[in-house]
Formats: C-alpha cells, structure tokens, sequence
C-alpha cells in the first residue's frame, strides 16, 4: 500500500487508518502486553509524557448481568463470583443480601460471622494479589513471589472453611452452606500470627524500599475533591482522604458490631494507596481473630435462617448434624422472590460493589445490575494517567489495583 | 611444518583471548550469573529455582538446556523490519562487547599479554566498551516498533547519564598512579594497596555505572517489562535475541574485569612466576574470581531493587554519580600528590 | 440521620421536580421528567450526593418504557452515607435519549453512561465521549440487555443425533 493510498483515504483490511495529531506517539498497551492484563490502554505520548489515555476495557466480557436475567435465582451467586475469583465471598455477599431484602429473610448470627470470616479472609488473599501485582509491575519480583506464596495461607484458610480456594459458593439466602471445621480457629490464628509478622517484613523490602517509595511517592495523586467527583473506590478513595468503607457506612452483615478501623491517608499518591492496603491487611487479621473468637464461643446455632431449619427434610437435618454441611431441597432452586427492588452494597477487597437486583415474582431475577469497584476505578486511566510519563503507568496501574475480569463483568 | 602458521593462528595470543577467555570465558561466566541471578533470587523469594535439570548441580544444566532451547528456536523475523541491521546489530554488539578483553592483561609477564605492549590498555578497553550501545539503539530503531524504538531512546538517554562516570570514574585509578597501563597500575596496588580501600569513592561510581550500563536493577529501564514490553529487543526471538540478552551479561563481566584490575587489585597480592600455571591460570584465575564477585553482587540486586523511573535515573546520575566520580578523581589526585604508589 | 428526615430534605431539595418519592429496598426512588433531570441532579448534588454508584437501566417492553436510573450517594456528608438516592427517569423504548449528567456527576457516570448506551441504546445528549465501552460495535448495535434480545441457551448435546439403538 502506497502513502498516496492512505492519505486518499485508502484502507488496508483490517486495520483503520486515521490521522494522529504531529509529535505525538500512539502506542497500543494491551492486550497482549506484560503489563496490561486483559485490556488495553490506547496512550498517546508527546515524548515520554502521556498527553492522553484511553482505557479500552471489555476484553473479559462474560455478559453477567444479561445470564443472570436467565438463570434461577441461586444460580448467579456462582457465575457472578467468577468476576473476582480472588474475592470470591465479598463480591457474590450483597447479591445474597439484596435476595434476603427481597424476601425479608434475616440470616442467623453465625452465618453472619460465617460470612464476614471468610469475607476478611478473601480481602487479605486480595490485598496480598494486589501488592504482588503492584510489586512486579514495578520490577519488584520479590514482592510478587512473597504475596502471593503468602497468599497461599489464607486460600488455605478458605479452603478449610469452604472446601474450595477459589470459588467458595459460600453464602446463601439466609445462611451460608456449611459450618465451621473444628480445626479452623486454630489455624486461623496461626495465619493472622504468620502474617503479622510477614506485613513488618513487606514493610521492610518493599514499602520502605528507598527506590520503591522514590518510585511511588507523588505519582497518580488523586485530591479528595477529585477522588469525589471520579466516584472512585476503596483503598484509592481512603489513600485521597475520604473516610468511606460500607462496613461503617452502611453496616451490613455483623461488621457493627466488631471492633475495627478504617485506615485512612491524605496523601492520594501510589505510595499512600499501598500504604492503605497494608493497613487493611492488619485490621482484618484483628476482624478475622475476633470473628474465629466468637465463632468459638457460640456454638449450636444452625448457620441458615431458623425457619428455613425447621422446615428441612429429617434425613437433611441428619446431614447437617454430621457433617455439618446444608443440603438442600430440590425446591429451593426453583424458589420464587417477591417482586420488587432491592439495592445491596458491600465493601470488597478493591472496594464498593453495587448491585441493583429487580424481581417480578418470577423463578429468575428480571434485572441484576452490578457496578463493581474496578468498573469505578477504571475512569483513573482516563482522567488521573495524562501528565505523567510512561514508566509511571505500571506504577498508578498497580497501585489501584484494577482488575479487568472484574470491570468487565 | 605446515602446522606451524595454524598453530600460530590458534596460539596467537590476541585470539587464544579473545576466543578462550572473552567468548568461552564469559560465556562460562554469564551462565554461572544467570544461575546465580535465578537461585539467589529464588532463595530470597522462598523458592527453589532451576531444579530439576541436575538436583546435583542446583539446576545449573537448566541454564544449558535453556541456550540450546534458544539456539534451537525458530527464528522469527517480522516484515516490516530493516533486514540487514536486525541481523547484524545484535550479532555486532556481542562482537564488539567482547573486544575490550584483547586490551585486559591477566598477568604481569609479558608472554601472556594479549598483545605485545599494554601501554594505553585501559584507555582503549574503556573506549571499546563504549560502543556496544550504540549496536542496541541501531537494534531497536531497526525492528520497526514502537516499543522497540521507546526503548531505543531510553538507552540512549542512558548513556548520557552513565558514560562520562564510567569514564571519570575508571580513569581515576589513572590519576592515582599516573599511568594507562593496566598492568603498572595493578603492580603498583601490589601487595595490599587496593584502590577500593584507597579509594572507595570511585569505586561506588564506577559500579553504579556498570548498573546503568547494563541494565541492571535499579536501573533496568531500557528493557522495562511492563512499559515497553523488551524494549530494544522487543522484535527478537530464538539466537538473536540470546545475542542481545548475552550481550549484556557480556558486558557486565568485561566492565567486572576491568574493575576487578583496577580498584580489587587484579592478580594481588600474587605475583606471577613463570611458566604458564604460575604465570598465567593462577593470576586469571585470582581475576576472574574477583571479576565475578562483582557480577554475582550486581546480579543479587534484583531480588532487591524495583526499578526507578528513567527521570530519576537521570537525576541520581547527573545529581549523585557524576559528582562521586568528579571527587573520586580529586582524591586520586591527592593520592597521587601524596605518593602512595610510588 | 434517619429515613423520614432524607425524605423530607430530598422533597425540600427538589421542590415540584418529583413526580413520585418512595422507599425501595436500600434506596430512595425519586421520579422526575427527562427534561428536568439535569436541573434535579444539579439539586441533589448541591445537597451532598457527590458521587453516583451505579447508572442503572431496566427494559420494560409491556409498558414500552425504559426506565434510568442514578443511584448516588455521598462521600463528602457522614449522615448521607448510609443512604442511596435513586434518581430515575422514564425514557420511551423505541427512541430513547436523555441529557448526560456528565456535566453533573463528571467522572462517577462518564463510563456507566457509556455503558447504558451500548446495552440499551439509551443515547445520552452532551456525553463528551459516547462510544461503547464493554461490546464490540456489532453487538452493541443488538441493544443486548434489553428484553428482547434473548440468550439462546446450548444443551451440550446440540447436535448429537437423538437415537438410542
């Protein structure tokens, strides 16, 4: 293809042709890029300054909301945990939630604690993916190697718990499917004792790493005022200054009633926002220690609704007394839900989902709208990247820890 | 005899260097880094590494089977590149990479010098070992992409920051005891004069220089993964692309040699006798230890360091390096005013 | 802050621009016109519903409407935190299109916007940026969350001939 031809207006199949503004360098992250994920940022650099980038998501589309319409209504609790299997608990929590509004169902207290263990299980699991993402983003592969060996104790944990690492299926309308394993107390506090110790090491090789905190401090600084306006999320939102998490906001589930705190920074830079991470990190070791101390101390309650209980079947009942695991009647996955709207939100490891769960009273959902927290942090590429230099995209990238399967939906 | 002029040609001593020590030499200890970069870093990282090729061995064969596996490698050449300098660019650098080993004498007998007068040794090794960054820029700006071509710059800004401290900072062993000579100038450190405990100064600069010069962590920024997928090299793939990645381990242990002479002290506080095993094994040996005490040091970085931005890269350079280098030089010069070599 | 007292500032907040305020479950629905939304954001926003969380849309083909909702709340105000305000609009099916509340809600609604255009076909006038965001351009032109577009479940056994001897 001759010049002549494209500036005629010529196309070579395939690819699109468009004129690009002089001095300035078009270059395609992603999607087969070590450092893009499943994505791509279009970035369009004036010499080694990003002048411009926009974030090409959808690369992971699985059409969540559109499967949900067509599934019965306990069906979605596992396809939608699939957005963020790192997060298994938090993210497919509020859809359970927003359920039991619709059907003015309460869940027991130890299906409560059930859940908010294993919730702050899956958000140090997610933490620590986070911080070993971040790390190799920024050539820091002991970071990586680290988080995620270290990782491995808490899936471990959930495992115990849940018997699956990964996609637990964990909460159900009005409880959870099985209860706690003898063992689990003790090795929950050996991991929250581990893992103490493991943060004060982080701390040493990498967040207080001279080139690392020289890497990190002053880039991608969010203002409060800005961080508002965006609608971001989570720990980015807590590193800008803003004291939000749904866990005091709205409490849902029995966090008002444990004794934790929201670590909040002003600073608004990558630094800041790793920061956060690790504090959170230590408040929920402190959820973790006195949900497992809880859990120990109330035994015999059954972990669904009382009066879904009641109503099992004597051979489930026996089921449950052995093994201590909920089996269910057939019915229960053809059930119906009074029509009506609901709205749910809780608080994942990268910050607030939403849902939106809409019922006419039929066997499946008529609408489920979620927004998850990467969805809301995606608008940083747009709007917080341009100004900065190419080597500080892996570094805002990693420190808001976004994660395309999860924007995606 | 018609085997004299072969036996010349393979006993010539400025090949018999080149070929033995510079390729095999630093072929042998650029597998040995690489080995070490991986177990050292897999032992930081609570892993294990290269295992499995020889568990005897701590997986060293693995780092064989990886060469062969590139050699082997289909050799994939994109269409859109400038044919003749992807071809010759990376196979020129690793060339040219090994060439300053002619000028580095691993002795004090001048039977085993590579060439016969080593008078201005260090002044020609330091030039040669300036030109491989160019063949890289040539490498990246042929293949035609983008990324190949950021990377391209960022190796070429590099050079800006860490060239003149290399230089300064090398050279100033120079000042001290008032020669080019490589030779006079690890004689004169003999037995325990060593110009890194004369001169520690000029030392930290020259190897933050070698750091720079060869990517290594903190300043691996040319290659930056995440950014620029492998920069220069982002087009290569099967042997060229081991020229690339060769090269510059190559590069390393040549810049290890020529420190290791200059401020470790070469071959002291062995003197060479005659004969070739105390003339010339023992002292290359004692070189190439110290050479590759440097390089292992320069390799462990990794499990340290992230990598810093290439502004500031620039700035510790400019700010910190360059004036290290500049003191590093005075104080030679006081040591030379002095008289500590002489 | 409890539920009536939203209630009340919300009403005071909005004057004669709600046609409908009521309780959902989790959220306050407040219904106003397509014409009047962007005066009604601009109202509740200066009240301190700073931010919105989700950009939700809901087909309803039997009464040919789809209706727009923006579920907002606050980081700026404690006492609002807890609470979720939905903003809705009824927008007709076979040509819907509203005004953006980019120039409201800036960032929080850019993407979601795009968002609901691309799967419901909801044109947002004075977007700066409306283009799909998650589907290609062919299947966002199927408006693929609207009802009637209807997921074609595979048995695994498509295909496989149906005898048994």
């Amino acid at each position: 293809m001759t010049s002549g031809g494209l500036e005629a207006g010529g196309q070579i199949p395939g690819f699109i042709v468009k004129k690009i503004e002089k001095e300035v360098y078009e270059i395609f992250i992603g999607p087969q890029h070590p450092g893009s994920g499943h994505m791509r940022i279009i970035v369009r650099l004036d010499g080694d300054i990003i002048v411009e980038a926009d974030p090409d998501i959808g690369y992971v589309h699985r059409t969540m909301e559109k499967l949900s319409e067509v599934r019965e209504w306990l069906k979605p609790i596992p396809l939608l945990e699939r957005m963020t299997i790192i997060d298994a608990c938090n993210v497919t929590l509020p859809y359970v939630n927003a359920l039991e509004k619709l059907m003015d169902k309460k869940p027991s207290t130890r299906a409560s604690y059930l859940r908010v263990l294993l919730c702050e299980i899956n958000r140090v699991a997610s933490h620590l993916y986070g911080m070993g993402i971040f790390g190799v983003f920024i050539g820091h592969s002991t970071m990586y190697m680290w988080a995620f060996g270290d990782r491995e104790v808490f899936l471990e944990l959930a495992e115990a718990l849940t018997g699956a690492r990964l996609t637990h299926t964990y909460p159900i309308p009005g409880g959870v499917r099985r209860d706690m394993p003898q063992e689990l107390p003790g090795m929950a506090r050996r991991a929250v004792r581990y893992m103490r110790r493991r943060l004060e090491e982080y701390r040493k090789i990498f967040v207080d790493n001279p080139v690392i905190v020289k890497r990190l401090s002053g880039v991608g600084v969010i203002s409060k005022s800005r961080a508002v306006e965006l609608g971001i999320v989570g720990p980015n939102l807590r590193a800008s200054g803003v004291k939000y998490d749904v866990r005091i906001a709205e409490p849902y589930e029995v966090y008002g009633e444990l004794d934790f705190e929201i670590p909040v920074f002003e600073e608004g830079d990558a630094l800041a926002r790793t920061w956060v991470r690790v504090e959170e990190i230590k408040q929920s070791l402190n959820i973790i220690e006195q949900a497992v101390n809880w859990l120990e101390t109330h035994k015999g309650e059954p972990v669904i609704a009382k009066e879904d209980f009641d109503k099992l079947p004597k051979l489930h009942k026996e089921v449950y007394e052995r093994e201590g695991r909920v089996k269910f009647v057939p019915a229960h996955a053809t059930m119906k839900i009074p029509a009506g709207k609901a709205v749910a939100r809780g608080e994942m490891g990268r910050g607030e989902i939403f849902y939106y769960v809409e019922s006419d009273g039929g066997i499946t959902p008529y609408r489920v709208r979620v927004v998850t927290p990467s969805a809301r942090n995606a608008i940083v590429f747009k709007h917080v990247v341009p100004g900065h230099t190419l080597m500080d995209l892996p570094a805002i990238y990693g420190s808001i820890d976004y994660f395309p399967p999860e924007s995606d939906r | 005899m018609i085997l004299d002029p072969i036996l010349y040609l393979i006993a010539y001593p400025p090949l018999w260097q080149v070929l033995i020590l510079g390729f095999l030499g630093s072929l042998a200890v650029a597998m040995v880094a690489i080995w070490f970069e991986r177990k050292a870093a897999a032992r930081v990282q609570r892993r294990i590494g290269p295992y499995w090729a020889s568990p005897a061995l701590g997986g060293f064969l693995n780092i064989i089977a990886d060469m062969v596996r590139y050699v082997l490698q289909q050799l994939i050449i994109p269409g859109t590149v400038d044919r003749l300098t992807f071809y010759v660019a990376p196979i020129a650098a690793f060339i040219v990479s090994i060439l300053p080993v002619i000028f580095i004498p691993l002795s004090s007998r001048p039977e085993f010098w590579p060439v016969a007068s080593m008078d201005y040794s260090l002044l020609i090794a330091l030039a040669l070992s300036t030109l491989p960054p160019l063949l890289i820029i040539a490498a990246g700006w042929s293949s035609n992409n983008k990324f190949a071509v950021i990377g391209s710059m960022r190796e070429s800004y590099v050079i800006t920051a860490y060239e003149l401290v290399a230089v300064v900072s090398i050279l100033s062993a120079s000042a001290a005891t008032l020669t080019f000579n490589l030779v006079h100038i690890v004689d004169a450190q003999q037995p325990f004069k060593w110009l890194i405990i004369l001169n520690p100064i000029a030392f930290l600069a020259a190897v933050l220089a070698v750091l720079m010069s060869t990517s290594a962590f903190p300043f691996e920024i040319p290659e930056s993964e995440h950014e620029v997928v492998a920069g220069p090299y982002t087009e290569y793939s099967g042997a060229l692309y081991a020229f690339n990645m060769g090269g510059a381990y190559v590069r390393r242990f040549v810049y290890a040699l020529i420190i290791a002479l200059v401020f470790l002290g070469g071959w002291a506080p062995y003197v060479p006798g005659p004969g070739p095993i105390t003339g010339y094994v023992i002292p290359s040996i004692i070189v190439v230890l110290k050479a590759l005490i440097i390089v292992l040091f320069i390799s462990f970085l990794r499990a340290v360091y992230g990598r810093y931005r290439l502004d500031q890269a620039l700035g510790a350079a400019w700010r910190l390096a360059i004036p290290l280098a500049i003191v590093g030089f005075g104080w030679s010069l006081l040591l030379a005013y002095i008289g500590v070599f002489h | 802050m409890n539920s009536e007292r939203i209630v009340e500032e919300v009403k005071n907040v909005l004057g004669g621009l709600a046609r409908e305020i009521a309780w959902r479950k989790g959220y306050l629905e407040v219904l106003v016109e397509a014409t009047n939304i962007i005066e009604a954001a601009g109202k509740l926003k200066s009240m301190g519903l700073d931010h919105v969380k989700s950009v939700t849309a809901v087909d309803y083909p039997k009464e040919s409407k789809i209706r727009v909702t923006y579920h907002a709340s606050s980081y700026s105000r404690e006492d609002l935190m807890g609470f979720i305000v939905g903003l809705s609009v009824d927008l007709p099916r076979d040509n819907p299109e509203m005004p953006s509340l980019v120039s409201v809600w800036d960032g929080s609604v850019e993407f979601q916007e795009r968002e609901v255009y691309e799967f419901f076909g909801v044109t947002f006038k004075g977007h700066p940026d409306l283009r799909p965001l998650l589907l290609i351009r062919e299947l966002a032109e199927k408006r693929v969350l609207r009802k009637d577009f209807v997921v074609k479940e595979e048995s695994i056994y498509e295909g496989v001939p149906f005898k048994y001897d």
